[in-house]
């Protein structure tokens, strides 16, 4: 078989400034292309993209060269696969449950949200991605991990510096530098509240990793909180940002969500049209064929959820936002070993708290200027501001 | 083949031929069965593909699998004691006629 085609046209710019033309035209012509621009071959068929993730033996997330590793100062759990995986994804698991959420935290949250709306203007444009979907999200994330004594602000730069590093594909070591300073504030955060978990234990993230029976290593529960951090902020904004986009671009779904209380479906519906993980490498353990292409043992693949969800062979007018299609299966929380680890957190906090509760509060909100709201992101993504107007 | 009915949380009961090898959860997608996501594709990570086994059948699927209890404690709905995550429940010739049940929510 031959080599997966060569695409030198695609530049890194490009796929962060708008990456879906691009992905419909691989997914039409090259569904499996080498990408020099990204140093990997890209897969941007659903089928494919399934296909990696869920054959962990085959293709490994021990990425070699990930700059990962540098920007959390630790083998994360993202970057390792079977048993050590699962024993330091399962230590922290237990505080992401459907049930703690519902029994011990609604409430928490609830409050948090209507205390940050409290906030806001009646009247006035306000941009609800700066007021609200980041530092939300950031103020339910101290909660869920346990990390209180930090404030939002500390908590969404962190996770914003750790995105970066983790995405320095160019190795630059201004960034590695910045991500260093954050791991050093993080690191004396972490070892503070740990101390005060040990004695007041509760349901929070690192509360079970310290009080483990049989704890993971120290290094692994700070990486742990590490990927929390870095997975937990920017995910909920992002997602909350574009269904509020979707909703108020497309007002009479947004009516209808009202009517049958769907925001659960809208929710899918945001993060399957911008999955904000847009994609995540591999490895291939062996020499493979896919979609007809040889990938040798080594070679690095870049799975794109991203396009994966607007997959035409699995949905119709995959481009635009419905929030009532008949089925909407689709792989924003990717899949196999490595499926999001926060994403029944997620369903709850941003699809049954968050967005009813911004939308109640100001039914009459606007988005008086679509085109005034502005996208970024290549490995990450969705909308960097959101001026509504709210009433 | 063998026949695996699906009963959901509203009663409506889903029967369909499954090959054995295959297991519950993949044999719901495949047959477009609701209630059943299965999102993290049968690696024992997302609880998304709970079900509860008749109680009938339970012998026959055997007992929980290592890390399936700890997984369960991940699902939506309540679990009971014939809780399953349907993804490790594999199909053999004699589960011919097995009866799953479905929780209400999985995610």
């Amino acid at each position: 078989m031959p080599l997966a085609p060569v695409d030198e046209s695609v530049m890194i710019k490009d796929l962060v400034l708008d990456p879906y033309p691009i992905y419909r035209r691989m997914r039409a012509e090259t569904p499996v292309v080498r990408v020099p621009s990204v140093n990997r071959t890209l897969l941007t068929k659903a089928e494919f993209t399934k296909m990696v993730k869920d054959d962990a033996e085959l293709f490994s997330s021990n990425d070699p060269e990930s700059p990962m590793h540098p920007a959390f100062r630790a083998h994360t759990l993202m970057r390792k696969d079977g048993d050590e995986h699962r024993r330091e994804r399962m230590a922290m698991q237990k505080a992401f449950t459907p049930k703690i959420i519902k029994t011990n935290w609604a409430q928490v949250y609830r409050d948090i949200t209507a205390e940050y709306l409290d906030r806001l203007p009646r009247g006035e444009t306000v941009d609800l991605y700066q007021e609200i979907c980041g530092p939300v999200s950031a103020r339910i994330l101290i909660h869920i991990l346990g990390l209180h004594g930090a404030s939002d602000e500390d908590m969404m730069r962190w996770s914003q510096q750790l995105i970066d590093g983790a995405g320095n594909f160019g190795w630059d070591p201004d960034l590695f530098a910045i991500t260093d300073r954050a791991n050093q504030e993080m690191n004396v955060l972490i070892a503070d509240c740990a101390e005060r978990l040990r004695a007041e234990p509760d349901d929070s993230a690192l509360s079970l990793m310290v009080n483990a029976a049989d704890p993971i290593p120290w290094s692994q529960v700070e990486a742990n909180i590490k990927i929390a951090i870095g997975g937990g902020i920017n995910e909920p904004r992002d997602a909350m940002a574009t269904i509020i986009y979707g909703l108020l671009t497309n007002p009479e779904q947004l009516e209808e969500v009202r009517r049958q209380e769907a925001w659960g479906a809208a929710f899918e519906e945001g993060v399957r049209w911008v999955a904000p993980i847009q994609c995540s490498s591999r490895v291939a353990m062996d020499d493979i064929q896919i979609g007809g292409c040889d990938i040798a043992k080594g070679d690095i693949l870049m799975t794109v959820q991203a396009s994966a969800n607007r997959d035409e062979d699995l949905y119709e007018d995959s481009e635009n936002f419905h929030v009532f299609r008949d089925k909407n299966v689709h792989q924003a929380f990717g899949s196999g070993p490595h499926h999001c680890a926060g994403a029944h957190i997620a369903r709850r906090t941003v699809g049954e708290i968050m967005m009813p509760a911004l939308f109640e509060r100001f039914p009459n909100m606007t988005l008086p200027d679509p085109e005034a709201v502005k996208w970024r992101g290549f490995g990450f993504r969705g909308p960097i501001n959101m001026p509504v107007t709210l009433n | 083949m063998v026949k695996v009915t699906y009963v959901a949380a509203d009663g409506t009961r889903t029967t369909v031929d499954a090959a054995p090898g295959s297991n519950v959860m993949q044999t719901a997608l495949d047959n477009d069965v609701d209630g059943i996501v299965g999102e993290c594709g049968g690696a024992m990570m997302c609880a998304t593909c709970h079900c509860y086994v008749d109680d009938d059948w339970t012998e026959k699927t055997g007992e929980r699998h290592d890390g399936e209890d700890d997984m369960l404690d991940c699902a939506a709905d309540e679990v009971k004691e014939t809780s399953r995550l349907s993804c490790q429940i594999k199909l053999t010739e004699d589960m011919d006629g097995l009866i799953v049940h479905l929780p209400e929510e999985q995610a």
